[in-house]
């Protein structure tokens, strides 16, 4: 038989399992951060948001992250949530929340719109843990953005300081300002 | 009449100071007893920091306030990131993006 578990830990769970499906949190990521079951998960999805879960495997390749606008965004998120980590002994998934609504707010600020979702955003993090993506300091503004672990990055210049000849021009351009539809919705 | 100037306005800047100094550390101590965490990191300080602003009974406040230094810093000093944030809007469209993660990217102060 399972031991039991504490009511007020569960409604903590049931709490920011909701708070995670409002920021746009895809089942599998609920059900990696809570120990609620499968079915009590997508329940609490249809409360909140009126519609069913959808279904479907995630992206699993790292190579998204390294598109030039992807990687501007996940680079701040991923920033952001080192530093929440350093700063404060609140937990990963926590850490996980706080960053992404530091990100969101910080571009909506900017004017532009989120080219992250919080399930991407999660992958990032899988992807750092298990040692396949890291920052690396830019040699040119000191900033670090997201790269493959064993890339060779000694004099990596950033896609800001050094934007790929398409980029900050025509279509790339306007679509850093107005696109960034979550790419995993 | 030179001297009588002088005064006033020496007391006229203790006034803006103590006034920036007060509204610093009003909305800090708002923001720690709101969500700690999130406080810190927005702010930039260290716990121990942000225990002692916490700790601050309204009188210790408006005392630390009435100083004849700023309490708070910039939490940039760095070069590149004044040009990015200045340049934000006017002509490259990544600047402010670009300035967020150059801020976010550096060490924790320990203040």
């Amino acid at each position: 038989m399972k031991p039991q578990r504490s009511l007020v830990a569960e409604a903590r769970d049931v709490e920011r399992v909701r708070t995670l499906v409002k920021l746009g949190a895809r089942l599998q990521l609920l059900e990696s951060v809570s120990s609620l079951s499968r079915e009590r998960l997508s329940r609490i999805y249809k409360e909140a948001l009126g519609k069913s879960p959808p279904k479907g495997m995630l992206p699993f390749s790292t190579e998204w992250f390294m598109t030039w606008q992807p990687n501007i965004h996940s680079s701040l998120f991923l920033n952001l949530y080192q530093r929440v980590i350093k700063s404060s002994d609140i937990d990963d998934t926590d850490a996980l929340i706080l960053a992404y609504r530091l990100y969101q707010e910080q571009v909506t600020m900017l004017g532009h719109s989120e080219a992250l979702s919080i399930t991407r955003a999660w992958c990032l993090l899988r992807f750092v843990s298990s040692n396949m993506l890291t920052l690396a300091p830019c040699s040119c503004c000191g900033g670090r953005y997201v790269v493959h672990t064993y890339e060779l990055v000694k004099n990596y210049r950033c896609g800001l300081c050094a934007p790929p000849s398409r980029a900050g021009k025509g279509r790339a351009w306007s679509s850093l300002q107005n696109e960034g539809q979550p790419a995993v919705a | 009449m030179n001297h009588t100037t002088r005064t006033h306005n020496l007391a006229r800047l203790q006034d803006d100071i103590r006034e920036a100094n007060l509204s610093y550390l009003m909305v800090a101590q708002h923001m720690i007893r709101t969500d700690r965490a999130e406080a810190q990191l927005r702010l930039g300080i260290t716990e121990e920091v942000v225990d002692v602003i916490d700790g601050l009974t309204p009188g210790q406040l408006a005392r630390v306030a009435a100083s004849n230094m700023l309490v708070c810093r910039f939490s940039c000093d760095d070069k590149i990131v004044w040009d990015l944030l200045a340049e934000h809007g006017r002509r490259d469209a990544a600047a402010g993006l670009h300035a967020s993660i150059v801020m976010a990217s550096r060490p924790l102060e320990a203040a």
